[in-house]
């Protein structure tokens, strides 16, 4: 070592943030590695904008097969942008925390004085750089490429129904990223179940309206089910007329499960805190 | 000092077959471990049986929607039929590609395979079979409901099984072959994007005639699919099943079983060579950068 | 009561998951586990693998609730206020592999130090100093990942250091660090508990030497049970009441060992003539006598060569309460 007499900081006191400031410390922190990751290891450009434009493309050209009316071309544009942020909540978000447990971070996180929200939401937030982009590309290369015609119906309810949903989804994950603390390999796994599922009931990539009402009622506690709904009936001409509810209750509806899932999230994270910590699951590695 | 002069390989004993053997039996088993145990027997009999149906019933209901629910259609049959099949692609490229994150980064022996004296890209093979056999699950289960409750006409005696059994065998060795391309690859990158053995076959799926025919796509997009040897493999598998069903979309009808055959098994082998060059490769360029063993979660 | 740490009659069983009928289905890990620790102090945890060190560890930094008992850390409870808790702990482990291998080693740093709190200019500057101390200001902006083992412990030393906890747990730190660095952590450490008045340290270990040097006291854990607690010297001293020494002098030139057996103390003496020297070896009533022989050797102008004291080690005592050496025990899966 470069010094031979102990000196380091005289017994001098750290002072600390807490509350709001740390929050928003955490949430900063934790986005940080997303982000530069994204700026270091590039081949998620690869990954997640390219190689998933060419699967979107294949839903089109299943329509296009069936000779399907053009506006189910544009369903399938804008359901297949919003699978970014399906999958950012899922394997970013909510099985992120898997991969904490195995690597240590977990263990590191709880015994911090942060907020397991505040760490979850740095992570939402730093993979929504890349999200966001990939959604975006397919928005903008499949209305390309594909000719959709949008007609949208109003700005701010679309950009309300688009962040109501958002909100309402990153809510969802944090509450489902709370079982992950309890569990080990099978998170993984179960994630994975839940990727198609959720394409199929929330209507990715045709109206919900297809099933019976019942059917998507129950759909309708993901949140993109109505938010796509709400979008397809905003932005396409055939959309009102192939719309579940209307636009005003889709609205509604997602701010209710924004405040729910907000405020599941805040409960179901502190209690699978306090259960993995008397199972003593935090620190297992059940690979 | 004496100078030091290497064993030539002619002094040592020729390299056991059985390695090849000892390489895939215990990578078999290993995945085999791995992919069953995370689970009880029940939760991985739903995870089985949800998973494809569900990938399935996208492409039902998108179907129905246009069409009225007309399943008695050919169309119908080519898209369930290809659709289902096609869960093999992503299955068996994931499970060999994933096998080198996951034993890099989560168990951390991918360094002790490459010390040990196995041949890695049969390790890697065997770590697939696992995945393949659960993607058989998946297949079986998927046309199990197509006959059952979507009638999917599929006449057991009508079946040209040995046509079906080697388009079969002959397409899990290519799509192994394509894994082991995405296999080296994932010795280069990090973690994050390892399971891209899926990606890959979202991808692919445009290309291959899976769910539309190749007559869809624009016409400078189309050689990509004639190029691809999972169009064949498809089409094989389909015609063995379902006969003139096939013909509901006749881009390849044309060709006969056999040129299908041979076309499939030419490509094979030329993206089999094609991968075992490019896994060298990568490998090499691992072991020069240090990856082996790196560790990137982030 | 000035206790940084506080246990009663602290207990944890795990169940052990889908074991077969002729296995045990619970491990008890922790058994009637009673410590206070003062501020200040710089206490040791010493036993073999799978004692319950690391089982004691994460109860006391709020990862694991016990199944019995209590736990009060900075005052506070871990099981029921573990939110007062962590403001005021760290941790650090052995062999761990935290942090994200993209990131450099000063960024994963500055990472973690947000967790707590600590504006970035702070954290900056004390990650600095702490990189420096630990010998690895050269690599503050090389990759995590591309740290062999040791610079990537050092790196997670520095994690637990800079955070300024009121009590840090350090649980065998100086796994995979060389010598040279293992020499250096145990003075930093050490040097870091003076420092403060207000700083706590606990350590676990096997290493004897390391719990020896450095900890105030020393608590020796096996199976679960605290079997003993003490200063290291008083824990030997339970073993041998007497001091042994032994000194390589110049020639005693005629000076007879009834000099030194009549010293009050000195309880026995052996010469033994060497080429050039004389060799001396004392069983002392008590070490402070040693003095007195060292006051008899000068004014006869006798040189001391070398001075060795021989006396019970750790492991001594381990063996001497256990019944095994810690490795017979380690060796035979307790």
């Amino acid at each position: 070592m470069a010094n031979n007499s102990f000196a380091f900081d005289g017994g001098v006191r750290v002072k600390k943030n807490s509350g709001w400031r740390l929050f928003f410390q955490t949430v900063i922190a934790r986005a940080y590695p997303r982000l530069i990751g994204q700026q270091r290891e590039k081949s998620w450009m690869f990954f997640d904008i390219f190689l998933p434009m060419l699967g979107v493309s294949a839903y089109v050209f299943v329509y296009r097969a069936l000779n399907a009316p053009e506006d189910y071309i544009g369903f399938v544009v804008v359901g297949g942008a919003m699978t970014a942020f399906w999958m950012n909540v899922l394997w970013s978000m909510s099985s992120q925390l898997y991969w904490e447990k195995e690597q240590g971070n977990l263990a590191l996180y709880i015994m911090s004085p942060n907020s397991m929200m505040a760490v979850l939401l740095g992570m939402a937030l730093g993979g929504m750089v890349a999200t966001t982009l990939r959604a975006l590309v397919i928005m903008l290369l499949g209305t390309f490429l594909f000719h959709v015609q949008y007609a949208v119906v109003s700005f701010w309810q679309l950009l309300a129904v688009f962040l109501l949903a958002m909100t309402a989804l990153y809510g969802m994950g944090m509450m489902a990223a709370s079982f992950y603390l309890l569990l080990s390999r099978e998170a993984w796994h179960i994630s994975s179940l839940a990727t198609e599922p959720v394409f199929l009931v929330s209507g990715f990539y045709f109206p919900i309206k297809s099933f019976s009402f019942w059917v998507a009622a129950a759909a309708s506690i993901i949140p993109l089910t109505f938010g796509l709904d709400a979008m397809r009936q905003l932005v396409f001409p055939s959309g009102a007329s192939l719309g579940f509810l209307s636009v005003p209750v889709e609205i509604g509806g997602l701010v209710v499960l924004c405040i729910v899932f907000l405020v599941g999230a805040r409960y179901l994270l502190a209690y699978m805190e306090r259960l993995a910590i008397r199972e003593g699951r935090l620190t297992e590695s059940r690979r | 000092m004496t100078a030091i002069s290497p064993t030539s390989p002619e002094q040592l004993p020729a390299a056991p077959r059985q390695a090849f053997w000892r390489s895939f039996k215990i990578a078999a088993w290993l995945g085999w471990q791995i992919e069953s145990n995370w689970a009880d027997p029940f939760l991985f009999a739903i995870y089985s049986l949800i998973k494809p149906l569900a990938s399935a019933a996208i492409l039902v209901v998108m179907y129905s929607v246009i069409t009225q629910a007309d399943f008695e259609s050919p169309v119908f049959s080519y898209i369930f039929l290809g659709n289902a099949f096609y869960t093999y692609v992503g299955a068996v490229m994931t499970g060999l590609s994933w096998a080198i994150i996951d034993d890099r980064e989560h168990y951390k022996t991918l360094k002790y395979m490459y010390i040990a004296p196995i041949n890695v890209p049969i390790y890697l093979a065997g770590r697939g079979v696992a995945k393949f056999l659960v993607a058989s699950i998946s297949v079986l289960i998927t046309i199990l409901f197509g006959v059952a409750f979507l009638r999917l006409r599929i006449n057991l005696l009508e079946v040209d099984w040995l046509l079906f059994l080697v388009a079969l065998l002959l397409g899990v060795l290519m799509l192994a072959t394509m894994g082991l391309l995405l296999a080296g690859l994932n010795l280069l990158i990090a973690h994050h994007y390892g399971a891209w053995g899926e990606a890959v076959a979202g991808a692919l799926y445009l290309f291959s005639g899976a769910i539309f025919p190749l007559e869809v796509l624009p016409v400078w997009l189309r050689p990509v699919g004639f190029a691809m040897p999972v169009t064949y493999w498809l089409e094989l598998l389909r015609r063995a099943l379902v006969g003139s069903v096939a013909q509901a979309f006749p881009t390849l009808s044309a060709l006969s079983n056999l040129q299908l055959l041979g076309i499939l098994a030419g490509l094979t082998v030329v993206f089999g060579l094609a991968s075992i060059f490019a896994f060298r490769w990568c490998e090499h360029r691992a072991r020069e950068r240090g990856m082996i063993d790196m560790v990137t979660n982030y | 009561m000035n206790f940084a740490i506080q246990t009663e009659k602290l207990g944890r069983i795990y169940k052990i998951r889908g074991s077969k009928k002729s296995e045990p289905r619970q491990l008890i890990a922790l058994e009637n586990v009673d410590l206070q620790i003062q501020r200040g102090e710089l206490f040791g945890l010493l036993g073999p693998n799978g004692a319950g060190k690391t089982t004691l560890i994460k109860i006391l930094t709020t990862l694991l609730a016990p199944t019995s008992g209590k736990a009060l850390v900075a005052g506070f409870d871990v099981a029921a206020q573990p939110q007062m808790v962590r403001p005021r702990i760290n941790m650090v482990s052995g062999g761990e592999s935290s942090g994200y291998g993209l990131l450099t080693v000063r960024e994963n740093l500055w990472m973690f130090s947000q967790f707590y709190g600590i504006p970035s200019k702070v954290a900056n500057q004390r990650i600095k100093q702490l990189l420096e101390i630990v010998g690895l200001q050269d690599r503050t902006n090389a990759k995590s990942s591309d740290l062999s083992t040791g610079l990537r412990q050092k790196m997670n030393i520095v994690r637990g250091f800079m955070t300024d906890p009121d009590v840090l747990f350090l649980d065998e730190p100086t796994l995979g660090l060389d010598v040279g660095a293992s020499r250096e952590v145990r003075r930093f450490v050490r040097g870091w508990v003076d420092e403060n008045p207000e700083r706590t340290l606990l350590l676990t270990t096997h290493y004897m030497v390391e719990a020896d040097e450095l900890c105030d006291r020393v608590a020796i854990i096996n199976q679960g049970r605290v079997l003993a607690c003490d200063t290291p010297a008083k824990l030997k001293h339970q073993l041998q009441k007497e001091a042994i020494f032994r000194l390589e002098v110049s020639p005693l030139n005629g000076l007879g060992i009834e000099a030194f057996q009549r010293l009050p103390g000195v309880n026995q003496v052996t010469h033994s003539p060497q080429d050039g020297s004389a060799l001396l070896q004392f069983i002392l009533a008590e070490e402070q006598v040693l003095a007195s022989v060292v006051n008899t050797l000068t004014a006869h102008n006798i040189r001391i060569l070398n001075l060795q004291k021989s006396e019970p080690t750790l492991e001594d005592v381990f063996v001497h309460l256990v019944g095994q050496s810690m490795e017979e025990v380690e060796r035979s899966g307790q």
